[in-house]
């Protein structure tokens, strides 16, 4: 029978009562191990580059200035908050925060940058211990990312023998 | 032994056109041909031995063979086997015989490599071009290795519109998308429609093909594909989070232990949970029936709450990496989870009970969008599709992974083929599901969650893997390779093979009728990102009056 069909149905939704939430009036408490974005200690950090290197949406940069002087820039914005930069710091200088609600107009909001005073390991990044040979860094030495234009500096390789390299293309940036 | 039965059974057929074979596990089967016999023997196995077809993969392997290579899968569903066709084509002239007369559900994976490899398939039935633009210059491929992940190729034409094919006579000409409020994603139809009778129809899609697999080949490694995998889709990434790790695992021979193989089947599932509930909600909404809508979001929200609770995040999960998972599954949230489904499987119990007799529903969707048997071979349709129609098939069974070997569940099939028995499927899958996961959870042994890796991966290796996501097969192949990156990383979503049916679904149906045939096989653009039509009967012009509409409505909805 339909109309018994009906009465059914009108009986889920009535019998639901109301169910939104008043949020953003009131803010909803998000789970203990939830994903915000990545908050990192400056105090902490080693400069490895292990986060910089494990990053899926490649959104940490490394600039070389010097031998001493290393800069790390998270750029925030591709970011995923997977949490991968998390799992792989041999320091535990990045949590994930419980901060998500995160739009605003000015980009720079979201972003951190970690100046720091190398003193051995810069050439070879050997205090990132990897989890498996997964993660091994894949540029390792001097890196000189950049960081005005905010992306890898990335050498596209032609694969084939004896064909020319490409170079990098010019980005149009925002 | 299966695999080697079949094996036996090819060389006996083929002799030396088969070079070698690789049976690297009882469920799997590697094949390395001769160019001229591939056609051959994928219409003997498509024909003779009653394979499925699951997907064709091009690839560039010049940097290490100096030839390009060609492989096809098939899925012997009921023998539990997984077979992959594989033959090298000379670098100075890659092309093949098309296999596609015989294996239609071939069509779109050859015109594939064709656009991406630039791999000819020589007699093709319908060459037209599936992913590249129009205005992309003949010449140019971008999966070839020589071709740079950024590089757009000199003589690109982004104005360039596509030429689409005429309308057969007597058809007018009703265009559906790229953007219509039945369309989550852009797809653009160009419906050929007779009064209010569809003809037939010319699909362009592949707008958001976002070159995901050139990525992983070129910048991304082992580890970081994952988190890239699991944004193809949007609502079944898990799905291909999972088959990315599986697919590697299998090439490598690694094994997961047995906690993450179970926290990656409960993830599944709770995936398929949220998927079915949204799907059948979006069903009747497409149906104009808000109420169920509403409340199969309502239903489904405590299901991605929990999935928040256990991995962090509502949707991305984030879960494995090569070798296991990420997130644990805690006493505490055993105990939520558990509450969860309960109180999931009282009110989807109500939900089922009131729509198995609503005449309205009913109306709109039985004998709406048929796929029968003969179709779901044909074009290799999957998932809720070709179960509705009868065809017992689901890789959660046939092609066990993660935990389902270990679980106790039954396939739902139904057998009309109509838009209703998909239906009838997904809303019962629900229950499964639930069951699935009570299964695991009391299983859950301890134990870590990530296998040791003390080597870095084989270079050169094979691996297929078939997760079934709430709307069907996904297939991923993977070739593993240097610096920690795939050669070669293949994704075949279920929406790939089912828009394949889609004309012959919506063939001599009402108009009204286009948005929920489509909508039943739950599309999934940006998986499947990546044409078609079919020619039609030209039928001569008929004017309907009101009257004869009202008629015809009434007599269909009797």
């Amino acid at each position: 029978m339909s109309i018994l069909s009906k009465i059914r149905e009108a009986w889920v939704g009535i019998h639901a009562g109301r169910v939104t939430l008043p949020y953003p009036a009131q803010p909803r408490p998000v789970a203990a191990n939830f994903r915000g974005r990545p908050i990192f200690d400056p105090a902490k950090c080693i400069g490895c580059g292990g986060c910089a290197s494990n990053c899926p949406a490649r959104e940490i940069l490394v600039l070389d200035v010097c031998q001493e002087l290393r800069i790390l820039k998270y750029l925030g914005r591709r970011c995923t908050f997977c949490g991968r930069c998390a799992d792989v710091c041999p320091e535990k200088a990045i949590t994930m925060s419980h901060d998500f609600e995160t739009a605003t107009p000015a980009i720079s909001d979201l972003q951190q940058q970690i100046e720091l005073f190398m003193s051995t390991c810069q050439r070879c990044g050997r205090c990132f211990t990897e989890p498996t040979p997964l993660e091994k860094l894949k540029l390792s030495g001097y890196r000189f990312d950049d960081l005005a234009n905010e992306r890898w500096v990335f050498r596209s390789k032609s694969f084939l023998e004896g064909a020319p390299p490409v170079e990098d293309l010019p980005l149009e940036l925002d | 032994m299966v695999a080697r039965e079949k094996l036996n059974q090819l060389k006996a057929r083929f002799g030396p056109a088969i070079q070698r074979a690789d049976l690297p596990a009882d469920d799997r089967l590697y094949l390395f041909v001769e160019p001229a016999a591939m056609a051959d023997i994928c219409q003997c196995l498509f024909g003779e031995l009653r394979a499925r077809y699951v997907v064709g993969i091009g690839a560039d392997d010049r940097p290490h063979s100096g030839s390009f290579l060609v492989a096809h899968n098939f899925a012997f569903d009921t023998d539990h086997l997984l077979g992959s066709v594989l033959t090298y084509l000379p670098a100075d002239r890659p092309a093949l015989p098309s296999i596609a007369r015989h294996v239609p559900a071939a069509n779109w994976s050859e015109r594939e490599f064709r656009d991406l490899v630039g791999i000819e398939p020589v007699g093709h039935p319908f060459p037209k071009r599936l992913i590249l633009p129009d205005g992309w210059p003949e010449d140019a491929h971008p999966l070839r290795k020589d071709q740079p992940w950024n590089e757009v190729p000199a003589g690109y034409d982004a104005d360039r519109e596509f030429a689409f094919d005429d309308p057969p006579e007597g058809c007018v000409v009703v265009p559906f998308g790229p953007f219509h409020p039945t369309l989550d994603e852009p797809a653009h139809f160009r419906l050929y429609v007779e009064g209010e009778v569809v003809r037939g129809c010319e699909y362009r899609g592949f707008m958001v093909h976002r070159g995901i697999e050139k990525l992983a080949e070129s910048v991304l490694t082992y580890n970081d594909i994952p988190m890239a995998a699991e944004r193809i889709c949007g609502i079944c990434g898990c799905v291909h989070n999972v088959a990315y790790a599986q697919a590697v695992e299998r090439a490598a021979t690694l094994h997961p232990p047995p906690r993450a193989e179970y926290i990656r089947t409960v993830m599944l599932e709770l995936e398929r949970l949220h998927s079915h509930l949204l799907w059948v909600g979006l069903a009747c909404h497409i149906v104009g029936f808000d109420t169920l809508f509403m409340q199969s979001f309502r239903i489904r929200e405590p299901v991605m709450w929990i999935a928040e609770r256990i991995s962090g995040n509502r949707k991305t999960y984030a879960l494995c990496v090569i070798g296991g998972v990420r997130w644990d599954i805690t006493p505490e949230l055993k105990a939520e989870l558990r509450q969860v489904l309960t109180q999931l499987e009282t009110e989807w119990t109500a939900v089922t009970h009131a729509i198995e007799s609503d005449r309205n529903l009913q109306q709109r969707m039985r004998g709406v969008g048929i796929a029968d048997a003969d179709l779901v071979r044909k074009w290799a349709l999957l998932g809720p599709v070709a179960r509705a129609a009868g065809v017992a098939i689901d890789s959660r069974r046939d092609h066990p992974y993660a935990a389902y070997d270990r679980v106790e569940f039954d396939v739902i099939t139904a057998s009309d083929g109509d838009v209703w028995s998909r239906v009838v499927v997904r809303a019962l899958e629900v229950f499964q599901s639930i069951r699935i996961i009570r299964q695991c959870l009391d299983r859950l042994e301890p134990g870590p969650l990530q296998a040791e890796i003390h080597d870095e991966l084989p270079i050169g290796r094979i691996g297929l893997s078939s997760v079934e996501a709430p709307r069907g097969e996904s297939h991923h192949f993977v070739m593993t390779g240097e610096n920690h990156r795939p050669r070669r990383w293949r994704v075949r979503a279920p929406t790939y093979q089912n828009l394949q049916g889609i004309p012959a679904m919506i063939k001599d149906q009402q108009l009204a009728d286009m948005t929920i045939t489509l909508g039943s096989i739950d599309p999934c653009f940006s998986c499947t990102d990546r044409l078609e039509a079919i020619d039609i009967r030209s039928g001569q012009l008929r004017v309907y009056s009101q009257e004869d509409l009202l008629k015809l409505a009434k007599d269909q909805w009797q």
